[in-house]
């Protein structure tokens, strides 16, 4: 199974975001803690250089973990007809030692990052999970409990759908919709298209708060 | 036939304290089938560990219960060649102490080596030095959603979904060059499990080998359950020694410490038992 992940620019009214999530999913927030680990392939090894990454959740009791392959932007006429960057992603839980058998298997360390904040899952035409983080960095390595905000009052927003070849395009075209109602918010592009900052977003994140989402945007 | 361990099956936190004695293991009762479908605890692969202690891998989780496993393959005589009459006549000896027929299984080992630059296989000497030339993939038969990785010279057993054979691939770092199956039939003898099998190249007939395995459903502490495990093999030894076979099955320890594996049996020890057979039975063929 393929995952496709949608790549979404970055937001300012968080709460309002968060208010309008949780009436368009009807499900409790869920918190995210995820320390992300960014490794890449040493010198000479691969047909072409690697990078895969490792998600560390710290949410749970129980830390757990995952790794995770994101693949280039998906291009063709497809791609070109869609108004928002998506990428594939593949991703397999492991067991706790992935960290030391990505090493042993020649991938270095190039970054690491803590994301904080929210999540929710729903059913909405695909299997949703729209996250939203601050982006945090650690002063030493894998000081988690240290991390502090990259960019101070700015968000990240990453929608993921579950598609098989079989269904890709109803699932894009249920991600296409979705995002029609964040648009208020946030609008969604491709890097370099946009600055990603709506003129209106701040009169619709203070109707938001108002109403607590109950309003139509 | 086979007299079996009490009827009530260990509950997962618990190990089973064996009521009979480890011998006569097989007595005249008649062979009984195991009650039910397999009690498996999903055997969680958290770590209560934080990120600084990645280094050791941590203990399986104690509610983890998975019954014992064994892993055996066959040595043949110097100078025998292998085939797969020997196959039959171990099957035969399944049935002649009371097991039945409960199916195929297979499980695959498939060895990943890395690629560079120039293409597949090639200048390997550009690698650095501590860029392992092989990595192992296992697949077990009964857990198809699982996939282990072992990394023989560091010791070291990964654990994790089906997904990773295409993580694998996407990366493009190592690439995956011999898919080596072993399969066979399966029999139940009361509470034990026997798997015979061949070790075949994925997609031809060419044996490269024979092995069995013998699974011990009540216990799943390597410890306790090892007596009745000797037990068991010289039963079997002296059973298939009557049909004078130019050869023997062998088992070979694994350091399942050396892995960081502890005492309660996993599916990550028998994918480290399945890497150590096959070594062996690389080298009973070379020799």
């Amino acid at each position: 199974l393929t995952f496709f992940f949608l790549w979404v620019c970055t937001m300012q009214h968080v709460e309002a975001l968060e208010v309008l999530l949780q009436g368009l999913s009807g499900v409790p927030k869920e918190r995210v803690r995820v320390h992300e680990l960014c490794l890449k392939s040493v010198p000479m090894l691969g047909a072409v250089p690697s990078e895969v990454r490792l998600l560390c959740d710290l949410a749970q009791p129980t830390p757990s973990w995952t790794i995770r392959h994101v693949g280039g932007a998906m291009r063709g006429a497809g791609a070109e007809q869609i108004s928002i960057l998506v990428r594939t992603i593949v991703e397999s839980k492991a067991s706790s030692n992935v960290l030391r058998y990505f090493y042993g298997i020649g991938y270095k360390l190039d970054h690491e990052i803590l994301k904080v904040g929210f999540a929710f899952r729903f059913q909405r035409g695909a299997q949703f999970t729209v996250t939203v983080t601050s982006a945090n960095k650690m002063p030493k390595l894998h000081a988690t409990d240290e991390a502090v905000q990259v960019t101070p009052g700015i968000q990240l927003v990453e929608i993921t759908a579950p598609a098989a070849a079989n269904n890709y395009n109803d699932v894009v075209s249920a991600v296409t919709s979705f995002c029609e109602y964040l648009a208020p918010l946030l609008h969604l592009s491709k890097p370099g298209n946009s600055t990603g900052i709506v003129p209106t977003a701040g009169a619709a994140a203070a109707s938001l708060m108002s109403s607590g989402g109950a309003k139509t945007l | 036939g086979i007299s079996h361990c009490p009827a009530r099956r260990p509950a997962p936190c618990e190990d089973s304290r064996v009521k009979t004695p480890p011998s006569p293991l097989l007595a005249g009762a008649p062979p009984t089938r195991r009650h039910g479908p397999r009690q498996v605890v999903p055997c969680s692969r958290l770590s209560p560990s934080p990120l600084s202690s990645h280094g050791a891998q941590p203990p399986a989780h104690p509610v983890s219960a998975f019954p014992r496993r064994r892993l055996m393959h066959w040595h043949p005589n110097p100078g025998v060649t292998l085939n797969t009459q020997i196959l039959s006549e171990a099957c035969g000896c399944a049935e002649s102490l009371g097991g039945t027929k409960d199916g195929r299984w297979k499980t695959s080992i498939i060895f990943y080596r890395p690629m560079t630059r120039d293409g597949a296989g090639g200048a390997q000497q550009n690698l650095p030095p501590d860029v392992p030339r092989e990595l192992l993939g296992v697949a077990l038969h009964e857990r198809p959603g699982l996939y282990f990785s072992i990394l023989r010279n560091q010791r070291l057993v990964l654990q994790a979904d089906a997904a990773f054979s295409q993580v694998m691939e996407k990366l493009q770092s190592f690439k995956a060059r011999v898919n080596l199956n072993f399969e066979g039939f399966q029999y139940q003898l009361g509470d034990f499990c026997l798997r015979i099998g061949k070790c075949v190249p994925n997609n031809t007939e060419t044996l490269r080998g024979i092995m069995m395995e013998v699974e011990y459903y009540p216990l799943s502490s390597i410890e306790k359950s090892r007596a009745i495990m000797v037990d068991f093999f010289d039963i079997w030894q002296e059973t298939l020694a009557k049909k004078s076979l130019p050869g023997r099955f062998i088992h070979v320890e694994s350091n399942f410490a050396e892995y960081g594996l502890s005492d309660h049996y996993s599916f990550q020890h028998t994918a480290v038992q399945y890497a150590t057979c096959l070594q062996q039975l690389m080298a009973a063929v070379r020799a």
